[in-house]
């Protein structure tokens, strides 16, 4: 053979088998996915809380309606956890995943950074800085839905004139906020624990609480039924719940 | 027959190399009809992050030709111990992750960082501003076009700068009627890859500026905004940006070639010493 044929060759063998490789990684149980743990599609706020329960899942945290969108257009997923049954009871209604089981529930709070540079003392401040800076998540997303809810049943609603950034997610809020960006944001009750150093937490009173319930739902035909059921009974069970009282959610 | 299975290899090679890079490009296309595009492009979001972008894109490119020029200059014209260094440095931002370049702009010029004082003292207000976002996209893009400029001075002859010091120009008539007419082309490919990287320019962004219709919301936030509330919309604003993109990518090529026929954009990441 002459040299050349052994380039050509070999070069061509490398092609297939880089490729093939490649697609090895997309092969159920490969590589590409870590085993056969179950693809969990999660609300961002339940990023601290989840992997606390069982680290036995590859998580994908999010705004849950951009996950819900990324499930409509294919994306595969074993268990979608939403911040809202808005977003489950929809996917459920188009055959997408199976009933919704509520599993926890959260409240509101804001935030202001330690530094607190507006000077907000309670909520109906932020009403009286004119300059102020006020960072929300768009209508679509569960944390800038139930905002909006707080606001209208405060008869705030003028305050969302403040805002300088419409964030894709809670996270984004509580990261602005943290790091003095902002001046103030809506976040869960929950996400105030991660940066207790850096931010003050304000109350909202309880007669503008909106009913923030966290729903759980598995896909009509996930990959992983073993894996998936045992998630569930996970954060059901008395440890799941337990993790959750810890990270001070609410249990329905 | 001899070189039969090589030719093959290649040809497979780029063959799927050319599929895998068009069609998430080419599907774009498909999933939109005509109608929604016009529709998605005369819409308020598009309009208001196509402005924003244009705005805070020919401000960041002001500031990169302003400043990258000289430094280009300098470090394609003396050698010095460091030099090295410091082109890593401003290359730097070429391969940092955005979220990176972010944090770091955050931890640099956010309200409670390092310079947050100093700026409020001044009366500068960056938080949630255009500002924040021209800082964003000069960060990030003006690797590209100080990488391709070095590379441009280091090709002037420099045998023509040396003829004219002799014939009594100061170095900075040689540098305006000299070396920056003969770089002229590379500079111009330069700028061209840096705006095609600062249309793009998404995750510095998002976390220095945030998002805010009209104000900091460019075209590439616009179609993370809108993928969950106005798919069409978003796919809409894609588009544009690839036909945007494509077209500087192309103007890159073309700019270099009215001074030499055979330069590519490859130029921007070549070795310095090349010519």
């Amino acid at each position: 053979m002459s040299r050349r044929r052994v380039l050509g060759a070999g070069a061509l063998a490398a092609l297939v088998a880089t490729t093939a490789s490649a697609l090895a990684l997309a092969a159920p149980g490969g590589d590409g996915r870590a085993g056969a743990r179950p693809l969990v599609l999660a609300a961002a706020s339940l990023a601290e809380v989840l992997p606390r329960i069982t680290s036995e899942a590859s998580y994908s945290f999010g705004s849950s309606n951009s996950l819900a969108e990324q499930i409509r257009r294919g994306a595969p997923f074993d268990v979608y956890f939403s911040a809202s049954p808005l977003y489950t009871q929809a996917l459920h209604r188009e055959g997408l995943a199976r009933k919704p089981v509520a599993f926890a529930t959260n409240s509101l709070v804001v935030i202001v950074p330690r530094s607190n540079p507006a000077k907000i003392k309670t909520i109906f401040d932020l009403a009286r800085r004119p300059k102020l800076k006020l960072v929300v998540a768009g209508p679509k997303v569960p944390i800038g839905l139930y905002t909006r809810e707080v606001l209208k049943r405060l008869g705030l609603l003028r305050v969302l004139k403040k805002t300088v950034s419409l964030e894709p997610d809670v996270k984004g809020i509580v990261g602005k906020v943290a790091l003095g960006q902002a001046d103030a944001g809506f976040v869960y009750l929950t996400d105030v624990a991660p940066v207790a150093t850096r931010v003050r937490a304000l109350r909202v009173p309880e007669r503008a609480q909106p009913t923030v319930v966290y729903e759980l739902a598995i896909a009509t035909k996930p990959n992983d039924v073993e894996g998936a059921q045992e998630l569930v009974i996970a954060v059901l069970g008395p440890d799941g719940r337990r993790q959750l009282r810890a990270a001070r959610f609410g249990l329905p | 027959m001899r070189s039969s299975s090589f030719a093959a290899a290649l040809v497979a090679a780029a063959a799927l190399s050319l599929v895998f890079l068009l069609i998430p490009i080419v599907a774009i296309f498909v999933e939109l009809s005509p109608g929604e595009l016009a529709d998605g492009l005369t819409s308020q979001v598009a309009r208001d992050a196509l402005r924003v972008t244009a705005e805070t894109n020919l401000a960041a490119l002001a500031l990169i030709v302003l400043f990258g020029t000289p430094t280009a200059y300098l470090l394609a014209t003396r050698s010095f111990r460091g030099r090295a260094l410091l082109v890593t440095l401003v290359e730097l931002p070429l391969v940092l992750p955005p979220a990176v370049a972010g944090i770091g702009l955050l931890a640099a010029f956010g309200r409670l960082g390092l310079l947050g004082g100093t700026l409020e003292a001044l009366g500068i207000e960056i938080a949630f501003t255009k500002l924040a976002v021209v800082l964003a996209v000069t960060y990030v893009a003006s690797p590209f076009y100080v990488r391709t400029a070095i590379a441009a001075f280091e090709a002037v002859d420099p045998d023509l700068v040396a003829a004219s010091r002799t014939l009594g120009a100061g170095p900075a008539r040689t540098f305006g009627r000299v070396a920056l007419p003969l770089a002229a082309g590379g500079l111009g490919a330069g700028l061209a890859l840096a705006f095609a990287r600062g249309l793009g320019e998404f995750g510095a962004t998002i976390m220095f500026a945030g998002s805010f219709q009209g104000v900091t919301q460019t075209l590439s936030l616009a179609v993370y905004q809108e993928f969950d509330v106005d798919f069409d919309l978003a796919l809409a604003i894609g588009a544009l940006l690839v036909l945007a993109s494509a077209l500087i990518l192309f103007a890159a090529k073309l700019i270099p070639a009215w001074k030499r026929s055979n330069s590519t954009s490859i130029t921007a990441f070549a070795p310095s010493g090349s010519r």
